[in-house]
C-alpha cells in the first residue's frame, strides 16, 4: 500500500500489531488516513483519493500516535 | 560455483507459498550472517508435504540446511506431530510450535525462536537483517525456509548439473519438481510429486477423483482459491493458469469438496476456522475475519435469516466483497489477504449455489453434519 504522491517521500505505514485504533492519525491526517468500520486506519493511496496532508502534519502524526505504530517506511 | 549462483541458475523459489527467489533469500542470509529456521510445520489446511520431506528425505534436508547456514540451524514443527518426533529422533535442534495456522508463519517462528510468542511480527525491515518486534525486543538475523525448499537446495547442489536437472521440470518461469498434497473428498489422498504446468485434472486423477464430477476444488488452502468443478477439470496448475481465476499454486495443497454436500456450508466452516485462527493482534484481521465469516453465514442462511430472497442476498454479497477488500494488506502477516482472496473466489465460484440459498432451495440442515468435519480434516 503506497501513499507516495508526486513527491519522493517515504511511505507511511502502520505497525498493525502495535496499532490500538485510537484514530489520532486520522484526525491529524484527514486527507490521507481514514478509519475503517472498526476504527482502524486505512492509509489512502492517490488512486483512492488520498490527499497529501503535508510534511508537518505527517511528522506530527508519527510523533503523536499513542502506540508509536505509525512510521515512515524508508526501505521502499 | 557458489551456492547462491547455483540456486540463481536453478530458479528455485520458496515452496511454502510465497514463491520468493531462494537465491535472493540465501544471499541475504549470508550477507547478514543469519541463522536458518527450517519450517516443517505444514501449517496450511491439508498440508502434509513437510511431513513427507522429513519422513522420506531427511538426510538431504539436513545437508541442504547445512549448506545454507552451517551449524546455525533449527527445525520448526508442530508440537506433538510425527514430524517433531522424527526430527528429535534424528538428534536435530527442534523448535516446537503450537499447532495453529499463523504460528507457522515465518515471523511467528522467528518470534518463538527468540523467546517471544508464536505470533506474527510486523516486518519494519526483513528479519534476515535482524531488527526488533513491536514491543522493542531485539531479534537476531534469521532466515526461514520451507522444508521442501531446503530439500530442493540439496538436490540442486548435489546432482550433476543440478540447476539444469531442476530446470528440466515445470515451466521456464516456474521451474522444478514440486510436492502437492491432495485431500478432501478423494479416494486416495496423499502427496504427489509434480511440477507447474500439469493439468489440475491430472492431480485430481492421481488422487483417484473423477475431474469434472467432484465438488468445488480449493487450490492453495485457507488463503487459496475456490474453483468450480468444471474449472478445476480444465485449468492448468501453474501461476499463469490459475491467475485468471484469482489463484496460484501457493503452498501446494489441493482440497476437493464433497460433491454430495453443500459447498456453501463447507466454506462456512472454513471461514469460521479462519476467524478463529486470526492471532488477534491486528484490528483489521481480528474484526474483519469474523465479519467475513458472519457475512458468509448470512448468505448460507438465505431465507431463514428473514431476508427477502435474492435482493438481500445481493446486498450481503456486496458487503462481504467490500469487507474482503478492506482487510487486504492490513495485517502484520498475509493471513487476512489470503482469507480475503478465498472469500472473493468463493463468491464467484459458488455464485449459482448462493442463488439457491437466497431462494431457500438449499436447506443447510439437509447437509450431513459430517461434511463440516470433513472439510477441515487435516
Ligand atoms: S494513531 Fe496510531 S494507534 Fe491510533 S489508529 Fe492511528 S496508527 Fe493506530
Ligand atoms: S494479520 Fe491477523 S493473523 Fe496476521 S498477525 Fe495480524 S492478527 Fe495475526
Amino acid at each position: 500500500m503506497s501513499t507516495r504522491s508526486r513527491t519522493d517521500r517515504p511511505t507511511l505505514r502502520v505497525d498493525r500489531v502495535a496499532c490500538t485504533g485510537h484514530g489520532v492519525c486520522a484526525t491529524l491526517l484527514p486527507g490521507s488516513i481514514r478509519l475503517d468500520e472498526w476504527g482502524y486506519p486505512v492509509v489512502l493511496t492517490a488512486a483512492e483519493d488520498g490527499v497529501d496532508d503535508g510534511d508537518e502534519a505527517r511528522a506530527a502524526a508519527v510523533r503523536w500516535c499513542p502506540a508509536l505504530a505509525l512510521y515512515a517506511d524508508r526501505s521502499s | 560455483m557458489n551456492l547462491v549462483d547455483v540456486l540463481e541458475q536453478s530458479g528455485l523459489t520458496g515452496r511454502g507459498g510465497a514463491a520468493f527467489s531462494t537465491a535472493t533469500k540465501v544471499r541475504a542470509a549470508h550477507e547478514h550472517g543469519a541463522g536458518l529456521l527450517v519450517n516443517a510445520c505444514d501449517g496450511e489446511i491439508g498440508a502434509v508435504k513437510d511431513a513427507f520431506v522429513v519422513e522420506h528425505h531427511l538426510p538431504e534436508l539436513v545437508r541442504g540446511a547445512t549448506l545454507v547456514a552451517g551449524t546455525r540451524v533449527r527445525y520448526a514443527a508442530h508440537r506433538g506431530s510425527a514430524t517433531e518426533a522424527r526430527l528429535r529422533a534424528a538428534g536435530l535442534d527442534v523448535l516446537a510450535a503450537p499447532a495453529r495456522y499463523v504460528s507457522s508463519e515465518e515471523t511467528s517462528l522467528i518470534s518463538l525462536a527468540q523467546g517471544g510468542l508464536a505470533r506474527p511480527m510486523t516486518k519494519r525491515q526483513p528479519f534476515v537483517r535482524g531488527g526488533s518486534d513491536s514491543a522493542g525486543r531485539r531479534i537476531t538475523p534469521t532466515v526461514v525456509l520451507n522444508a521442501e525448499t531446503v530439500w530442493r537446495i540439496a538436490q540442486v547442489v548435489e546432482r550433476p548439473d543440478g540447476a539444469q536437472w531442476f530446470r528440466g521440470h515445470g515451466l521456464p518461469d516456474e521451474p522444478g519438481p514440486r510436492l502437492v498434497a491432495i485431500g478432501g473428498a478423494v479416494p486416495r489422498p496423499g502427496v504427489v510429486e509434480t511440477a507447474a504446468g500439469v493439468p489440475l485434472a491430472a492431480l485430481l486423477g492421481a488422487a483417484g477423483a473423477d475431474p469434472g464430477r467432484t465438488g468445488p476444488v480449493i487450490v492453495g488452502g485457507l488463503g487459496g482459491t475456490v474453483l468450480r468443478p468444471d474449472e478445476a477439470a480444465r485449468v492448468t496448475w501453474s501461476r499463469a493458469g490459475l491467475a485468471p481465476l484469482g489463484g496460484a499454486p501457493g503452498p501446494g495443497v489441493v482440497h476437493v469438496l464433497d460433491a454430495q454436500a453443500c459447498p456453501v456450508d463447507a466454506l462456512a466452516a472454513w471461514f469460521d476456522h479462519a476467524a478463529g485462527e486470526s492471532a488477534g493482534q491486528c484490528g483489521p484481521c481480528m474484526f474483519g475475519l469474523p465479519a467475513i465469516a458472519s457475512d458468509w453465514h448470512d448468505l448460507a442462511d438465505g431465507v431463514r435469516a428473514g431476508g427477502s430472497g435474492s435482493v438481500s442476498s445481493r446486498g450481503a454479497r456486496a458487503r462481504l466483497a467490500r469487507r474482503a477488500e478492506s482487510v487486504r494488506g492490513r495485517g502484520a502477516c498475509r493471513f487476512p489477504d489470503g482469507v480475503a482472496g478465498l472469500a472473493s473466489s468463493a463468491l464467484r465460484a459458488l455464485s449459482d449455489h448462493l442463488d439457491d440459498h437466497a431462494r431457500g432451495q438449499c436447506v443447510p440442515g439437509r447437509t450431513p453434519r459430517s461434511s463440516h468435519e470433513h472439510a477441515l480434516a487435516h
